[in-house]
């Protein structure tokens, strides 16, 4: 049993943000109170040996769920795998994490889906929910089997990477979809608007010399992807947000009362286009890093609720991939083990974001949307929780990262604010920072 | 000036006191050029890599005459492509360059950024040749070498560049020298070639080429990729011609005896008229002559050590 003292709760699922006793037993949170007595815990034990956590000046909260890895096994382990990338979810305070399916083969049926179920539970570190493709073999024709997926565990249904292009194919996904009752997530890129683009079309771009990728390119498809899914009731996520026309577009059609979610990544909240520089190519994404006013409208609709949620698009890449020439790297950014740490830097003690919206948004929110265990500490729930401690620096260092990858902007750099706990099912999973 | 450079990789980042230097360094060079017997001990023992990843006949053949008349050895890798998926990546290729022990490298690459990537890895110096739609600074040098010798001081000369800017790294880097020089410069084209965000590099945009036309002292006519009317950027030759093509005729409406350039190689009858390219006006030939004087200044500068054939 733990017993963690005087720790400072943050969970949105109850309203709470407060100093409080958290008792975890079974693998599941036991107790939640303003003091407890050590005979109080001992009998609670049960004759079950107590460790004792000092928790001042410590945050816990619900374990972060990531609706968006790419843990590219089966197919790319030289980028990652679902071992390594499990791993790195828990070193980064995630316990749950939902794996795109674009992998190779990509995950278009049941035994792809159980396949990545297993090697999730095989790894034994933070719970991987795989997401099956919407279309068979990701080509954006026929639909694949969805409800087959799902009995396999599937969380999701995503053509991630692959925009599904054709509308009708789309609004036939978010159809067929309901008998799931899951999302499907959209990748919300026009291919021809994209073209062979590189970063965001803009002065920059123009600048440097590198093709542009317009930002109507990802509002067009969330205009069309939510009038799609007014139109059929269909369930519908948008993925990776990063302009203020979908954002606006998004805040409109909630207010119309679309059954739509949107996700927002790290890197469009903390970055913008301008700070590219052309042989940086660990700051190549996509959808590309936008303008200021971009990442405003993202705090903004993050602050707001039209963004329900936070999520990594953790993109690993093996380092020669991305030791080439900006155009010819691929696009992406690892970032399982720095997000919250940098979200924290960058965004809360900044003031722009309350630690309380970030949870709920990476926590909470998730958990609700995809029907997951998870996302809260009220006394029943599994107990994935992390220990997170505000004042905790550590330089990133490519020999402590415990991902394959190595492409991510802070390498060399120190952020402050890591979990040094995280327990998954009240397993503890990673201790000052080393993942057990 | 002393020169503290290892590479010359872009405009953007020089001072005018270099670019001076370096149009100072190029007039002692052409000098030696126009000589019967051209050539010098300078750097003898040196290398040069030649290291050109897209076909170019002449910016590599001018850089080849630039060392040689210099004394260097100058050897040239032509790839064919580059390419992700096949054959050795530029990275490695670096690095096979540097066990080599070259002196200098000269880049041409398709990708933008490429040639910082290969100075970032070399200890050698390295010259771009042109990297993708980035920059191509020996062309902007060797444009304003030419201005000047035509126009002498070039401070508050207006320079109008017509067509295809989107995609022309001797626009960008054209743009970012005559703007150091106190040059008004104005970029010509159709909003597809020529869109706002270009205004990110400080000149005028406009694209209407008659309108733009008085006044002007320079008029440059970019190549025009004939196959960016496969990619719907404009709708016919006959048209953009019509519209951008630089004629006698259109000329007369700079209302001076205005100098045409053009990097070459020339679309004839697209974006220049015969009459133009053939006329008095157009310097294009002197555009070469005065290019192998740039490259023959860089190398010197980047290589040259402490010989002091300009002294």
């Amino acid at each position: 049993m733990w017993w963690l003292k005087e720790v400072w709760v943050i969970d949105p699922s109850q309203n709470l943000s407060a100093p409080r006793d958290v008792l975890v037993k079974g693998g599941q949170v036991l107790e939640m109170s303003s003091a407890l007595t050590e005979e109080e815990v001992l009998e609670l034990a049960q004759g079950e040996q107590v460790e004792t956590i000092d928790g001042r000046g410590k945050f816990i909260f619900p374990g972060l769920i990531d609706v968006h890895t790419h843990l590219r096994e089966p197919g790319q382990e030289e980028k990652e795998d679902i071992l390594s990338g499990s791993r790195a979810a828990v070193r980064g305070g995630f316990t749950t994490i939902l794996a795109m399916a674009n992998t190779q083969p990509v995950i278009d049926n049941r035994a792809l889906v159980e396949f990545v179920r297993l090697q999730g539970e095989r790894a034994g570190y933070a719970h991987v929910l795989p997401i099956g493709t919407v279309t068979k073999g990701m080509q954006g024709g026929e639909l694949a089997e969805m409800v087959d997926m799902k009995a396999g565990g599937a969380a999701a249904f995503s053509d991630d990477g692959k925009n599904i292009q054709n509308a009708e194919v789309m609004r036939l996904a978010l159809e067929y979809a309901k008998l799931t009752g899951l999302p499907i997530i959209s990748h919300c890129e026009d291919k021809d608007l994209a073209g062979e683009g590189q970063m965001r079309r803009g002065m920059a771009s123009a600048r440097m010399g590198l093709k542009g990728i317009p930002a109507s390119a990802e509002s067009v498809i969330v205009a069309r992807d939510l009038l799609l899914a007014e139109e059929t009731g269909g369930k519908l996520h948008l993925a990776h947000i990063s302009t203020t026309e979908s954002v606006d577009l998004i805040r409109q059609a909630k207010a119309r009362g679309v059954n739509v979610s949107a996700e927002v990544n790290p890197h469009h909240l903390i970055f913008c286009e301008e700070e590219l520089s052309i042989t940086d190519t660990a700051l190549k994404v996509n959808p590309p890093l936008g303008s200021r006013r971009d990442r405003e409208s993202l705090i903004e609709g993050l602050r707001d609720g039209t963004l329900d949620m936070i999520a990594t698009d953790h993109a690993p890449h093996t380092q020669s991939e991305k030791a080439r020439p900006f155009a010819e790297a691929p696009f992406g950014i690892a970032s399982l083990e720095t997000a919250l740490s940098a979200v924290w830097q960058y965004l809360v003690l900044s003031g722009r974001l309350s630690l309380d919206r970030v949870i709920e948004a990476w926590s909470v929110s998730p958990a609700k949307r995809f029907g997951l265990p998870g996302g809260s500490l009220k006394p029943g729930a599994p107990a994935d929780m992390v220990l997170f401690d505000p004042d905790y620096s550590e330089v990133i260092d490519s020999a402590q990262l415990v991902s394959k990858a190595r492409n991510t902007p802070f390498l060399g750099k120190t952020l402050q604010g890591f979990p040094v706990m995280v327990w998954v099912e009240g397993r503890l999973v990673q201790r000052n920072r080393s993942v057990i | 000036m002393k020169w503290q450079r290892k590479d010359v990789l872009a405009i953007e980042d020089m001072s005018v006191e270099e670019i001076r230097h370096i149009l100072h360094t190029a007039k002692v060079m052409k000098e030696i050029l126009m000589r019967p017997i051209k050539k010098l001990p300078t750097l003898k023992g040196k290398s040069v890599v030649n290291l050109f990843y897209e076909a170019s006949t002449r910016t590599r053949t001018s850089f080849e005459m630039a060392g040689k008349v210099l004394g260097a050895d100058t050897t040239s890798i032509a790839v064919a492509q580059s390419s992700v998926s096949k054959g050795e990546s530029l990275f490695d290729t670096a690095k096979t360059i540097q066990a080599m022990r070259a002196d200098l490298v000269i880049i041409r690459h398709s990708s933008s950024g490429s040639a910082q990537f290969l100075a970032d890895i070399l200890a050698a110096g390295v010259i771009n040749a042109g990297d993708g739609q980035h920059a191509h600074p020996t062309q902007a040098l060797l444009d304003i070498y030419t201005m000047e010798e035509q126009l002498g001081d070039l401070e508050g000369k207006k320079v109008v560049i017509v067509g295809d800017v989107l995609h022309s790294r001797v626009a960008r880097s054209n743009a970012w020298c005559l703007q150091k020089m106190g040059v008004d410069v104005t970029f010509v084209g159709p909003p597809t070639l020529v869109p706002v965000e270009m205004e990110g590099l400080g000149v005028k945009l406009t694209h209407d080429l008659d309108g733009a036309l008085p006044g002007a002292d320079v008029v440059m006519a970019l190549r025009l990729q004939l196959e960016r009317q496969k990619s719907g950027l404009f709708p016919s030759l006959r048209e953009y011609s019509h519209l951008y093509g630089l004629t006698t005729e259109r000329l007369k409406k700079t209302g001076k005896q205005s100098i045409v350039l053009h990097p070459g190689p020339m679309n004839r009858n697209v974006e220049i008229s015969d009459d133009v390219a053939d006329s008095a006006q157009a310097l294009i030939e002197r555009q070469v002559t005065n290019g192998v004087a740039i490259r023959m200044a860089l190398i010197y500068l980047l290589i040259g050590g402490s010989s002091n054939v300009v002294a």
